[in-house]
């Protein structure tokens, strides 16, 4: 390496020092952390006690608790319904809003909206939608003449209600997408139409390819943020009706801080930290064969 | 969920530096002592009072108070992890009898002597971890009752539910009367043709299947139990047990007098406050802990209190409370046991003239005089004396979550999703139940250890 010029020298100097404060909090809140729970995760530990090490046993009971099971199929059932859906509504959504019609700035903030409102007040207001009596989903149901359902507080319809709910904040999603699709480049569309293309083709042959990227990012985004699903669990349902809505994390909380099994609900975070790198990888290697880069060569 | 962990750490930082203030605070050489609690805004005032008060009484001390009004589990826990615990206060009853397995609270049978204050509270009041190991004691002695409107009563026509156990209702006659008090928006009864039971305008009655202080009373009066005397079979697959959850279970699908899941529902599992279902008239008769008179005055409800229908014997689930203790880290052991006796103490703290604690001094549910320092005013209605002195007195078996050992994991894990399939309605009580039994036994570890002084 041949010797640093005195202004890089001094750039890499700042530069550093500019990044200790974000290299100190990576260290002392999440690295510091991590070790410890792995730690924690090979010992048998509740708050108050002294940890005992125990080996892999905490990570060999997961095998035989059957609530690890009910949570885990729970968040993969949220996941594969939350997760489709919401890409979906999100990408069909941003298509409408990248369309040129009057008041565009008024429609992109409503569709936003909802993702600005708190996650708790969100879903305290959700709560009011499901309930059963007086619920607003109820009563258009009623005055529809159609059925009714007791959502949330119904074994079978708890998690696929709470899908729905989910789809309410696609804003962010959303606004991926509107910027994927305004950097599909014009000249492709024109092409399409020259060769008497209609909006089908312009979508299946342009729109698509070119927005893969933008979908494999929000896919991947989304996997890893559903199957951290907490809060609806948390307020809403308590992990019920039956152990219905026991998702992954909600589970590990109740160890963690109700049970203040310190060492096993590290060893359930240590294991969805490997289902979730596993589950990414395995999007990424999948990836090869549908997404399509522009530049690829570059890459 | 990151920013919530960010915003809860935010308040762990505020509470530590609240209690190094505490510490630090020592300017006087007074004892400085932490004092650790969790209770509505209400609660709040009233014992930072008592802090007051107890300050004025032992004048070389000084009382921090902690209110902690939300996630108290996962805050007291990180304070015990960082060994930074405060000194007396409010401990979640199941944490504390791990807590005193761990050594972390004071063992107050040794002051016993000392202090005969402490010897005086209901038998079933006192918490032990082991043969004279006792770690604390239940904040306050709590009850079931049925609470009723008396408007909706009025008008049903029907009289009031019997305020003494001697004239308490047979299941049937809540029934009965559950009938008579629930009515559709066309105002039909649910016997009467036509009925819709969809659009409800008022339940007859409500008692919840999932929290278990609610139906304690009614299994016992039965003759059945959660668990044998041994603690380590589960009896809830019994014919006196079965009988129990089907007829709460008929009360909403049968009978369709009473609110399935979700129906009353305004926030989650929360449900309005029992005084707002009554004076709402949203339901006509609650079954809900004595606690609820302090929301039943404050809202001005027009409530009656009636004691609960009865099986063979007309019980009532008592102790329903969370419980109290002195940390064994505390410097200041004499000051801080004094504290503790202080803070449980009816003429110091005016929770109990308000409405919302019971006593668990024995003296307040025997001796005449000391009945009415508690009881006569003007938030405790005339039947207070039959329908909850008399009856806790004579009448009241202890909740046995407090009881049992590792309740807490059994409820999560079995008891409660059981609960909710009942509260469904989709398959019989005995079905459930005896599905879920075998899986409770294998769980069971015994009664917690009780002891005569």
């Amino acid at each position: 390496m041949p010797p640093l010029s005195g202004q890089r020298r001094m750039e890499r100097r700042w530069g550093l020092l500019m990044a200790v404060p974000a290299i100190i909090g990576f260290a002392v809140f999440t690295a510091g952390p991590m070790i410890a729970s792995f730690l924690f995760s090979l010992t048998d530990w509740q708050i108050g006690g002294t940890p005992s090490f125990v080996g892999l046993d905490n990570y060999t009971a997961l095998a035989g608790d059957g609530l690890f099971w009910k949570s885990l199929t729970a968040t993969t059932y949220y996941t594969l319904g939350a997760v489709p859906l919401g890409l979906i509504i999100a990408f069909g959504v941003a298509m409408l809003l990248d369309q040129k019609v009057r008041g565009l700035p008024v429609w992109r903030t409503i569709f936003y909206l909802p993702t600005l409102v708190p996650a708790i007040a969100n879903v305290v207001l959700w709560i009011w939608i499901f309930n059963p009596d007086f619920g607003l989903l109820n009563s258009v149901l009623r005055q529809a003449g159609l059925p009714a359902g007791q959502w949330i507080y119904d074994e079978s319809s708890a998690v696929p209600s709470l899908i729905v709910m989910s789809t309410w904040g696609f804003g962010n999603t959303m606004v991926i997408f509107l910027a994927g699709l305004q950097g599909v480049p014009r000249h492709l569309y024109e092409a399409v139409s020259i060769d008497g293309g209609g909006p089908l083709r312009r979508f299946w042959h342009v729109t698509l390819p070119m927005m893969t990227p933008t979908i494999f990012y929000n896919l991947v985004v989304g996997v890893v943020g559903t199957f951290q699903v907490f809060n609806q669990a948390y307020v809403m349902t308590e992990g019920g009706p039956n152990q219905a809505t026991l998702f992954y994390v909600y589970y590990l909380f109740r160890k963690a801080f109700i049970e203040s099994e310190m060492g096993y609900a590290s060893a359930l975070a240590w294991v969805l930290f490997m289902i979730i790198m596993v589950l990414t990888f395995m999007m990424f290697r999948n990836a090869r064969r549908w997404v399509y880069y522009e530049m690829a060569g570059a890459r | 969920m990151k920013r919530r962990d960010l915003l809860k750490m935010g308040g762990l930082a505020a509470l530590g530096a609240t209690a190094a203030c505490g510490g630090g605070a020592d300017t006087a050489g007074k004892v400085p002592l932490q004092f650790m609690y969790w209770g509505s805004t209400f609660e709040q005032k009233a014992i930072a009072k008592m802090l007051q008060a107890f300050e004025r009484k032992r004048a070389g001390v000084r009382v921090t108070p902690l209110f902690t009004p939300d996630e108290y589990d996962v805050k007291l826990n990180t304070l015990v992890a960082g060994n930074r615990m405060p000194d007396v206060g409010y401990v979640p009853m199941a944490m504390s009898f791990r807590l005193a397995e761990q050594g972390k609270l004071l063992n107050l049978f040794p002051y016993l002597k000392k202090y005969p204050q402490l010897a005086g509270y209901l038998p079933d009041a006192y918490l032990w971890s082991g043969q004279d190991r006792l770690h604390g004691v239940a904040t306050a002695n709590e009850i079931e009752l049925l609470w009723y409107s008396r408007p909706a009563v009025a008008e049903a026509g029907i009289a009031p539910p019997p305020a003494d156990a001697a004239s308490a209702w047979t299941w049937d006659q809540l029934v009965q009367n559950a009938y008579k008090l629930t009515v559709d928006q066309s105002g039909r009864h649910p016997d009467q043709p036509g009925f819709d039971p969809k659009r409800i305008r008022r339940f007859g009655v409500s008692c919840s299947l999932t929290y278990a202080p609610a139906w304690y009373g009614f299994l016992r009066g039965n003759g059945g139990d959660f668990a044998d005397e041994a603690g380590r079979r589960c009896l809830l697959d019994t014919p006196e047990a079965i009988e129990v959850f089907q007829n709460l279970q008929d009360l909403v699908y049968e009978h369709r007098v009473a609110p399935g899941p979700g129906q009353l529902a305004a926030t989650g599992d929360e449900v309005p406050g029992t005084s707002i279902l009554l004076k709402t008239r949203r339901v006509a008769m609650v079954v809900d802990g004595h606690w609820s008179l302090l929301d039943m005055n404050e809202s001005k409800a027009d409530y009656g209190i009636g004691v609960l229908p009865k099986y063979a014997e007309p019980y009532t689930t008592t102790q329903v409370a969370g419980a109290s203790a002195v940390f064994a880290g505390t410097k200041h052991v004499e000051e801080a046991v004094e504290l503790f006796a202080f803070h449980i103490d009816p003429r110091y703290v005016d929770l109990y003239a308000k409405g919302l604690w019971m006593p668990q001094e024995r003296k307040y549910y025997e001796d005449q005089a000391a009945i009415d320092s508690w009881t006569r005013n003007d938030s405790h209605p005339p039947e207070f004396r039959t329908a909850v002195v008399d009856y806790a007195r004579e009448h009241g078996v202890p909740a046995f979550g407090n009881r049992v050992k590792d309740m807490t994991t059994i409820s999560s894990d079995l008891l409660t999703p059981a609960l909710q399939e009942i509260e469904s309605g989709k398959r019989p009580a005995a079905e459930v139940l005896r599905e879920v039994t075998p899986k409770i036994t294998s769980r069971l570890r015994g009664w917690q250890h009780t002891q005569g002084l």
